[in-house]
């Protein structure tokens, strides 16, 4: 079966069949889109809220939570989805160092909250989630029937 | 010089008291070979740069704030850390055992000299005042731990990385120590030293 890896700001989508991964979750989001009746599902891999500067949102729309879901939804569509149908599964959004009070924040928290107000902009249902708390995560996205296993260490894998 | 150059030297320059610190904590059980390598990558290359994506790694991360401000992480392979503590311990068991609260301290306070000690001999070299806040540490998927060093840094765009490998004779020690000033802040370190004309 083909797995396709879904590196920090990437977005990836596939059809039918194969696998999306997102090794490593730290503070990052990995949001799952799927769409059952199309058997299309596309993954991104958010990794800041927002763009502090305009212009950078164009190379890499995937980077930012308010960028990553209109582009989610486009590449889904594109790939034959309708954006009626389409739910969401979130994983990730964790900080990793909570002992460490810095000038920027809880990152983790701040792209949980930016990625749901996004899905919820554009009607998207929230269907599974395992977020937060301070471990990393691996989500894998099974395009063939929508299951996504999230594995942290230590833990047993989970279906959500 | 070159920029590049230029950041190497310093990573050299830093990573040369950290091993020295460490090694005076491990009473000399450490040599070190150094390999400083210094970088600007595209975002886009950056997540690949740690390696081994799901391998575990233990992250020590710190705020620095002063003259300079940025952020600074030592990151090494899970078995470095392991045998770093249990050096500095003299205790052996397994992973559990060994990063227990006693072992994470141990391992919080070998990342504080460390990146001290690099921050020192930066500060000395410069005449610029850098503070590290204290040290927080996770033990976790490389990938994982990454990602949340440049986030929590709001490196988004180009990443500027000062990295320094070292390894150890004896003891199979490595890892390495990653600098992500904030924006604009090299030019600071540039200026103290009047490197601007080259």
């Amino acid at each position: 079966m083909q797995e396709v890896f879904v590196n920090m700001g990437e977005i990836r989508a596939l059809a039918r069949t194969g696998v999306l991964t997102t090794v490593g979750l730290g503070s990052c989001v990995g949001v799952a889109l799927y769409d059952s009746v199309a058997q299309v599902g596309v993954m991104g891999h958010v990794f800041l809220p927002t763009a502090r500067r305009r212009n950078e949102t164009v190379d890499m729309p995937g980077k930012y939570a308010d960028t990553a879901i209109p582009a989610l939804i486009d590449e889904a569509v594109r790939l034959g989805a309708q954006k009626r149908r389409l739910w969401a599964k979130l994983a990730g959004g964790a900080n990793l160092f909570p002992n460490l009070t810095t000038s920027n924040g809880n990152i983790g928290s701040q792209n949980i909250k930016a990625v749901l107000e996004n899905l919820a902009l554009h009607d998207i249902p929230v269907v599974g989630q395992d977020v937060s708390g301070s471990h990393g995560r691996k989500m894998r996205f099974f395009v063939e029937d929508g299951r996504v296993t999230v594995t942290a260490i230590g833990k047993e894998p989970i279906d959500i | 010089m070159e920029r590049l150059d230029f950041l190497r030297e310093l990573g050299n320059i830093g990573i040369g008291h950290a091993t020295t610190a460490l090694s005076e904590m491990l009473q000399g059980k450490l040599l070190r070979l150094v390999v400083p390598d210094a970088r600007i990558l595209p975002f886009e290359e950056a997540a690949a740069y740690i390696g081994g994506l799901d391998e575990i790694v233990a992250g020590i991360f710190m705020q620095i704030s002063g003259d300079v401000t940025g952020h600074m992480a030592f990151i090494l392979p899970i078995e470095s850390a392991r045998t770093l503590v249990e050096l500095l311990t003299q205790r052996h068991g397994t992973d559990e055992e060994i990063f227990d609260e006693l072992g994470r301290s141990a391992l919080e306070e070998i990342g504080n000299i460390m990146i001290t000690s690099y921050l020192n001999a930066l500060s000395a070299l410069t005449d610029l005042v850098m503070s590290p806040s204290i040290p927080a540490l996770a033990i976790d998927m490389a990938g994982a731990v990454w990602e949340s060093v440049l986030a929590g840094a709001l490196v988004d765009e180009a990443v500027t990385i000062i990295r320094t490998d070292f390894s150890a004779d004896g003891v199979d020690i490595g890892g390495n120590i990653v600098l992500l000033p904030d924006e604009e802040e090299f030019q600071k370190i540039e200026h103290a030293l009047g490197l601007e004309d080259f």
